[in-house]
């Protein structure tokens, strides 16, 4: 260890501010639509430098360097991928030579290095291998996540952390997702504003072929190729290999048999780069669409944490924007409306005092008291166990056997339930809360 | 997706498998012929100001593989730009920061050449009277704040040489880009939405397709159940229409009403005595007529590229967009129709009758463009033309033909202080844009106030820089003012070269509302945030791919940004063209 | 930071919940729960949970009282992913059988269990459509492609074939399972 290093980072707040010229203008100049409150100085620089932010996904590597140059010190980043060379369109934290490496780790080196001062801790893995302690640490989360289910995973847990005597545990999230020349940029606050699942409607379900026109009377390339990867691979080899996507021979054997295939239907058109789209799903990216819709994110995040100008995301605010660049330039920034029957954010837990020693027939009966909600057939869970079904019949069966069982032999104090009943259309969530 | 009529791209990359795997991501949005001209275009940044917005665009074209990059910009590196531009290194203050921000900048991409210059911008312009210095450059950025001057000529060479010019700011919060493109600037790839491209031509069938639909429906009512529901839809309606026609003095279906009569017909045709209860071919008819029962007529897109002199008066240098623009406007004058696209969405079918349909279309899109080809080379002969124009390009335009795209450029117009600044056809839309508290017109004169005030101002007494408003902290609100003070002459000119007036309270609510913007950018005092300079970078950069393939649809030509409301605009300006 | 807190103070509504360190039951589970007391099964279908903690996977079985697969017991194996119901559930045929609509793989063709699946679709919609499928096999748009040219121009031979694959005979050099209760 070199011992100089920890001096690097050593400079107390406020100190050595001439690299910040521009940035100090805006932390101390009101202008014509900040707030009446604001105060301009000390405070805001404070603030960016207090701020423990996480960065998430495939638009890692413009957020850190966004954030490491909006005047943020302490970021963290989740990455669980390595570096592939079809990234090097766009990543520009990697090179050739870091193909194969923690995207992670590589990109928080670089900005490190980059931008003298600024801490970044990188972590190699998925957001899901992390749990609400480790989340609790940021004041703010921006992600650019591919997959839907990692978004709709951030944004539970966000939104289930949410403690209404603590100030600290609202993290806004600033989500940001791109494809081709269009993107999007999102703020929520979770519990006050929508949220992902709320705007799950805006995410397009991929488009499916039936199975029996693959099987049976293909006519487009990407039958013949959807066959190849669906159903020819599980007759033929599926008993020695996983499908691996990223496995070049396996690619080659799915374009193989989807040419073979086409030929045979007399389709033409099937190539390796198509096996390729349609077997990994892969959406088109582009360095300027990721420079867009990650800055858009960063400049959120900027205005959230220093008041510099009003963000998107406030209650009864826009909080959504689109953007579209293929047909001239078009953005669309509206407010997406919160749902009530949202099943993440319409209804929150509700804190419920039990007696540990009731017995679980007991509760059920006492639900049906509750004058608010008259539960009278429910069925209850927690994320383990299911406690009670009333159907199907066969779990009814294997779970009747808890009706007898102390709260206490099947939930832990504090501990989340979700209560459904065929006269509500919601499940309601409570936490037991177990009397002293 | 579409199987396209021919590889519209050469397979300049097929030796190249690792710079296909590089790009792949991109490949898929502009092919192989995108690319090619990304990598035979040469980027010149005019660089000024703190320098971020220009250098994050060429990060942007240095990754996808631009050719080359070239940096002016005469500036050391200060402490201040470590803060704000991420293509620098805290030992590079003093140093050049063309010479180091390009060093970087290469750094990301080994097939990029890139080179700089650290002549100031009036030495590099004079330094040649015969060739002018800006020859060997494909496309222009030019960031502000720029001697008005100094701009003019620029935009004046690239007037006259064709060469596409964009013209950035960015201060603070806000951005704003205008691109000067050539005065003809055809696009035959615009990229449009695949549902929008499908083009039957259900009304006008040729006799091979009749041909077909006599041959797979003559049994329809005699077939097993099988065969019934697989008639691929199109040949449904088309057997139905002569069903209609019949009864209906050999017209078709006209309108609203005809059509869901029509409907009807397809509806009873459908067999509905199975287990599904109906025919998913005979749903897709249904749920197909009203859309695809149009006479297809050229969109307005078109007829302006038909109505244009280029086209209609060809020379022995027209560009080849013209000489098949003009084949192709005879073709339609001749056939009352564009050439056929030839390509058909999925629909239920078995497979070799979808492939025999699929091949019906293929064949007459072939004759259709051979037909094309014909006259495009007897125009060539005919007006002594001397460069063979390639098929391929004639395919793809005939493919495209419903969707070609013509921009005509406008001229940039640079604000010089004291000087009314001519908004020529464009002041009405521009005084109606005044009015109207959604758009962000005032943004943009704002910032032409902010030319107009650098321009006037100089940094030192030697007068080699201009001085951007707010850039002192004891100047920033009598700097405002004077700001305002412009931007209120700007509006006030333009209300009356649009001849017209605007009343209260509207007048005072512009002014309020643009005495706003100015403030916000004066606070910045001409420096960049990096969020706002990396998001305009993107947006840039986006054009200049779109100009640089001639795929997709440009900016036309002013785009502005708002980073608190974070909304765009683009706005329609520029100067009149001198005849 | 600061002003997002008094506006949430401000629309607060009384007793949430104290967030708790513990993992709280999922978007998925919570649709799968309401779905599965939404379940109406009648006498010919019953499920089983292996594991009855987890109900995003079990199986349906499904004995036919009529219809040419009358007399049949045939199992199939859900998998629900923590995506639903923005994605569908994974359905498959755990047995060998010989039908139109139905791969020796198991795979099964089903509109709603792939291109025609909407989140709004529930668990009971998409046992309807298998419980379909017994009654009448589609010959039109087919997986196992023999056994739905035989049930197209036999059906008469189609009906023996299935009886004689039930109990587990052979069928133009196929083996299946015997399915019969």
């Amino acid at each position: 260890m070199d011992m100089d290093g920890a001096s690097v980072n050593g400079s107390p707040a406020g100190m050595d501010r001439k690299r910040w010229t521009y940035l100090d203008r805006i932390l101390n100049r009101p202008g014509p639509f900040t707030d009446e409150e604001w105060v301009p100085g000390e405070p805001n620089i404070e603030s960016l430098e207090r701020m423990k932010i996480l960065g998430a996904g495939g638009l890692g590597c413009e957020i850190l360097k966004n954030l490491a140059l909006s005047g943020f010190k302490d970021i963290h980043v989740i990455d669980m991928d390595t570096i592939d060379v079809s990234n090097l369109n766009r990543q520009f934290l990697f090179r050739q030579a870091d193909v194969g490496r923690p995207k992670a780790e590589v990109a928080a080196q670089f900005v490190e290095k980059r931008v003298r001062g600024v801490k970044i801790t990188p972590f190699c893995g998925k957001i899901q291998d992390k749990d609400e302690d480790y989340y609790m640490q940021f004041g703010m989360v921006i992600c650019g996540l591919d997959s839907i289910e990692a978004r709709r995973w951030i944004n539970a847990t966000l939104v289930g952390m949410v403690d209404n005597d603590d100030a600290d545990t609202l993290k806004p999230l600033i989500d940001g997702g791109t494809e081709g020349f269009k993107g999007q940029a999102r703020v929520i606050l979770p519990t006050m504003t929508s949220c992902i699942e709320c705007q799950l409607d805006m995410h397009a379900p991929r488009a499916a072929v039936p199975l029996c026109t693959l099987a049976t009377i293909p006519r487009q390339p990407q039958h013949c190729i959807e066959w190849a990867h669906i159903i020819a691979w599980e007759e033929e080899r599926k008993g020695n290999d996983t499908l691996d996507t990223d496995d070049p021979e396996h690619i080659t054997w799915l374009y193989q048999k989807a040419l073979a295939r086409a030929n045979e239907f007399n389709i033409p058109g099937v190539t390796y780069s198509m096996t390729q789209g349609v077997v990994k799903n892969i959406i088109p990216a582009i360095a300027s669409t990721n420079a867009i819709v990650a800055a858009a994110c960063c400049n959120e995040a900027f205005k959230i944490v220093t008041s510099t100008n009003p963000p998107l995301g406030f209650p009864g605010t826009n909080n959504y924007m689109m953007y579209t660049g293929d047909d001239s330039v078009y953005t669309y920034t509206f407010e997406h409306s919160k749902k009530d029957d949202c099943p993440v954010c319409g209804n929150l837990a509700k804190n419920l005092e039990v007696d540990p020693n009731t017995t679980l027939e007991d509760f059920i009966a006492s639900l049906a008291e509750k004058p608010e909600a008259q539960l009278k057939k429910p069925t209850l869970r927690t994320e383990e166990k299911s406690l009670y079904y009333q159907s199907p019949p066969s779990l009814e069966e294997q779970t009747r056997p808890n009706l007898k069982k102390k709260l206490s032999e099947l939930v832990s104090d504090g501990e989340q339930i979700a209560v459904s009943d065929p006269a509500f259309q919601i499940t309601f969530k409570f936490k037991l809360v177990f009397k002293k | 997706m579409e199987e396209p009529l021919t590889e519209t791209t050469p397979p300049i990359l097929q030796d190249d498998e690792k710079k296909r795997k590089k790009y792949d991501r991109q490949l898929r949005l502009w092919a192989a012929s995108g690319q090619q001209a990304l990598e035979e275009a040469h980027v010149l940044l005019i660089n000024s100001g703190p320098g971020v917005v220009g250098v994050e665009t060429l990060k942007n074209l240095v990754l996808p593989g631009i050719g080359q990059f070239t940096i002016l910009d005469s500036a050391e590196v200060t402490e201040a730009d470590l803060g704000v531009n991420f293509f620098l290194e805290p030992d590079d203050v003093g140093k050049f920061r063309a010479e180091r921000t390009c060093a970087l900048l290469e750094e990301l991409n080994p097939d990029v050449q890139g080179h700089y210059n650290t002549e100031p911008v009036e030495y590099f312009l004079t330094q040649s009277s015969d060739t002018h210095s800006l020859r060997p450059f494909t496309h222009i950025l030019v960031t502000a704040p720029i001697v008005p001057e100094l701009l003019a000529d620029i935009l004046t060479h690239c007037r006259a040489t064709s060469k596409p010019l964009f013209y950035i700011h960015c201060v603070g919060f806000y951005s704003v880009f205008s691109v000067q493109l050539p005065s003809a600037f055809p696009i035959v790839d615009t990229h449009p939405d695949p549902t929008a491209t499908t083009d039957l031509r259900l009304l006008t069938p040729w006799p091979a397709l009749s041909a077909l639909v006599e041959e797979k429906t003559r049994d329809l009512d005699s077939m097993n159940a099988h065969e019934h529901g697989h008639v691929p839809y199109v040949l449904i309606i088309l057997h139905f229409l002569e069903v209609w026609k019949q009864t209906h003095d050999g017209q078709v279906p006209s309108n609203y009403r005809e059509k869901s009569d029509f409907k009807e017909l397809v509806r009873k045709g459908m067999r509905i005595n199975n287990p599904e209860g109906g025919e998913e071919n005979f749903e897709e008819a249904i749920a197909a007529v009203l859309k695809s029962l149009n006479p297809s007529t050229p969109s307005s897109a078109v007829k302006e590229v038909f109505d244009a002199e280029e086209c209609k008066n060809l020379t022995h240098d027209s560009p080849h967009f013209w000489v098949i623009a003009h084949a192709v406007s005879d073709f339609y004058k001749a056939h009352n129709a564009l050439p056929l696209p030839g390509s058909i969405p999925d629909m239920k079918a078995q497979s070799a009758d979808y492939i025999q349909l699929q091949n019906v279309y293929k064949t007459k899109a072939r004759e259709d463009v051979a037909e094309v080809t014909l006259t495009v080379r007897e125009l060539a002969k005919q007006h002594g033309h001397l460069a063979q124009v390639d098929e391929k390009e004639i395919e793809a335009f005939c493919k495209n033909a419903a969707h070609i795209k013509l921009v005509r450029g406008r001229p940039i117009n640079p604000a010089f202080p004291g000087q009314k600044l001519k908004w020529g056809q464009r002041a009405k839309a521009a005084v109606s844009a005044l009015t109207n508290p959604d758009s962000l017109i005032l943004i943009h004169i704002a910032f032409l106030a902010f030319d107009e005030f650098c321009a006037s101002h100089d940094a030192d007494a030697l007068a080699s820089a201009p001085r951007a408003p707010g850039s002192q902290d004891s100047e920033v609100e009598f700097d405002a003012e004077k700001m305002t003070g412009i931007a209120n002459t700007i509006i006030d000119n333009l209300i009356n070269e649009a001849g017209t007036r605007i009343e209260e309270p509207d007048y005072s609510d512009i002014g309020a509302r643009v005495a706003n913007y100015v403030q916000d950018i004066v606070r910045a005092g001409g420096g960049e945030l990096h969020n706002i300079a990396a998001l305009t970078g993107g947006m840039v950069a986006q054009e200049v791919i779109k100009v640089v393939t001639k795929q997709y649809v440009p900016v036309d030509n002013t785009c502005v940004f708002d980073g608190v409301g974070s909304r765009t605009e683009v706005l329609r300006l520029g100067a009149d063209v001198s005849v | 930071m600061l002003k997002i807190w008094s506006m949430k103070q401000k629309q607060q509504q009384a007793e949430n919940a104290q967030p708790g360190k513990k993992k709280k039951v999922t978007a998925a589970q919570l649709r799968v729960q309401k779905d599965l007391s939404e379940l109406s099964l009648g006498s010919t279908m019953r499920t089983e949970f292996p594991n009855p903690d987890d109900i995003l996977n079990f199986t349906l079985t499904i004995e036919p009282d009529e219809g040419m697969y009358k007399g049949g017991r045939f199992h199939f194996s859900f998998a629900i992913n923590q995506n639903f119901p923005h994605d569908p559930p994974k359905v498959k045929c755990t047995q060998k059988i010989y039908h139109p609509n139905i791969d020796m793989e198991g795979n099964i063709c089903l509109n709603i269990l792939r291109e025609d699946w909407k989140p709004v679709l529930n668990l009971n919609a998409v046992i309807v459509g298998l419980q379909f499928l017994f009654l009448e096999p589609n010959a039109s748009d087919p997986l196992n492609k023999e056994a739905a040219e035989d049930l197209k121009t036999n059906r008469e031979g189609f009906k023996r074939n299935v009886r004689s694959s039930m109990g587990g005979g052979s069928v133009k050099g196929q083996t299946f399972e015997r399915v019969l209760k």
